[in-house]
């Protein structure tokens, strides 16, 4: 029986960023959640279930390798999830709600805390871009202070969208494969 | 595309930042519990503050030298508007705010006074410990001069105590090396410094190098993006 060899990309960001929508758009497989029913004030306002663990949904590239897409819990009491989940990743996508400006502040905290610990390509996905009110993904950029130099390119999207979450994807494999060659 | 949100969360430091970056140009408008405020915003730099008892009045004078004629205000009285509705407002966290970019038709140069830079950093000074935390997260975090910073720095007035603190960056020092070797100067002190001096530009995170080359293959990675382009 062949080994099928998983290769591993972690969507991360704030609570109700849209992680697990993120990965529901484009997995082959329903997303494996680990949801609850939101209990802290001010959470569950904003959505009644939310990841306690990780999502996971996966993309078939051939007969041996799976490409798996590893969703962190968004409320930083489950930042040592982000560390396990980090652990070999290929890349790392930060989604940030940009119609939330209150969560920009724990994105970039968010994107050092992943910079420090996993010294791999990162790109920032300003989901819910079809909402009214949403920050564009410059003035976002701007917000988490990236700067040029550290190569870390802001997307807007909206995570229900397939072609959008393709493009975000595609992003960040063309910057790794940028490094590699 | 909008700028909105809610001061208590997202500071004039933040906002200010965020204009100038850009070099925007509109209106910001900030609706506190007891007035709403205009804030003309001019290629990033603020350059008029007025109160108004109808939110529509602002949409309605979109030249902006005619508005100065009709509210008989002098070019080089402007700053005073900023210290009475802006400076004077800092500490107060409770508004929401919204930018419209545009609109605004600036005919002739207007002086700029207070230049952006300088604004955040007096911003900066009235934040509270829970608002610098926000930026300056991790005392592990590294920072370093811009390229540019002389030449922003020319545009600040810094306190002793912040000239102090950015003496300590060098590329080297963690956010705890500096609280550490700012001897005499509390934490909340250093960390207002920093944020100012991040969100002006002056100071940047330092790069971290990159040390951890893609465990994949060229071949391999080539297969996954068509995967995914055949989504």
């Amino acid at each position: 029986m062949k080994t099928i060899k998983k290769i591993k990309i972690v969507v991360a960001g704030p609570f109700a960023a849209g992680k697990t929508q993120f990965i529901n758009t484009v997995s082959d497989i329903k997303t494996v959640a680990t949801e609850r029913k939101t209990t802290a004030k001010g959470e569950k306002e904003v959505k009644h279930q939310t990841t306690v663990a990780m999502d996971f949904g996966k993309i078939r590239i051939d007969d041996e390798h799976e490409l798996y897409l590893f969703g962190t819990p968004g409320q930083s009491r489950f930042d040592f999830m982000w560390e396990i989940l980090g652990e070999g990743a290929l890349g790392i996508i930060i989604l940030v709600d940009s119609t939330d400006p209150k969560t920009f502040h724990e994105a970039r905290r968010i994107i050092n805390f992943f910079q420090s610990r996993f010294p791999v390509p990162i790109v920032v996905g300003a989901n819910k871009q079809d909402l009214p009110n949403a920050w564009s993904a410059d003035d976002i950029s701007f917000a988490l202070d990236i700067s040029e130099d550290e190569g870390i390119p802001v997307i807007p999207l909206s995570a229900k969208n397939k072609e959008d979450v393709k493009r975000v994807l595609l992003t960040l494999l063309q910057i790794i494969r940028e490094y590699i060659s | 595309m909008a700028l909105t949100g809610d001061l208590s969360v997202f500071n004039f430091a933040d906002i200010l930042q965020v204009l100038a970056k850009d070099r925007k140009s509109g209106v910001l408008l900030v609706e506190w519990k007891d007035i709403v405020i205009a804030y003309y915003i001019k290629d990033g730099e603020l350059v008029f503050a007025r109160p108004v008892d109808k939110v529509f009045r602002v949409y309605t004078d979109r030249d902006f030298d005619k508005l100065l004629d009709k509210l008989r205000i002098r070019k080089e009285d402007l700053h005073k508007t900023i210290d009475k509705f802006f400076l004077s407002r800092l500490g107060n966290k409770e508004g929401i705010f919204s930018f419209t970019p545009g609109f605004i038709k600036y005919n002739s140069d207007i002086p700029v006074f207070y230049p952006v830079e300088e604004l955040i950093m007096r911003a900066s000074r009235v934040l509270t410990p829970e608002e610098v935390e926000r930026k300056i997260s991790d005392e592990m975090l590294i920072f370093e001069k811009d390229k540019n910073w002389e030449n922003i720095l020319s545009k600040v007035k810094l306190t002793e105590e912040e000239k102090k603190v950015l003496d300590l960056v060098d590329g080297n020092r963690s956010v705890a090396d500096v609280r550490k070797a700012a001897s005499g100067l509390d934490t909340l002190t250093v960390d207002r410094a920093l944020y100012g001096f991040l969100a002006t530009g002056i100071l940047r995170r330092k790069k971290k190098e990159r040390t951890q080359r893609p465990s994949i293959s060229l071949d391999l990675l080539a297969k996954i993006i068509e995967r995914i382009k055949k989504l």
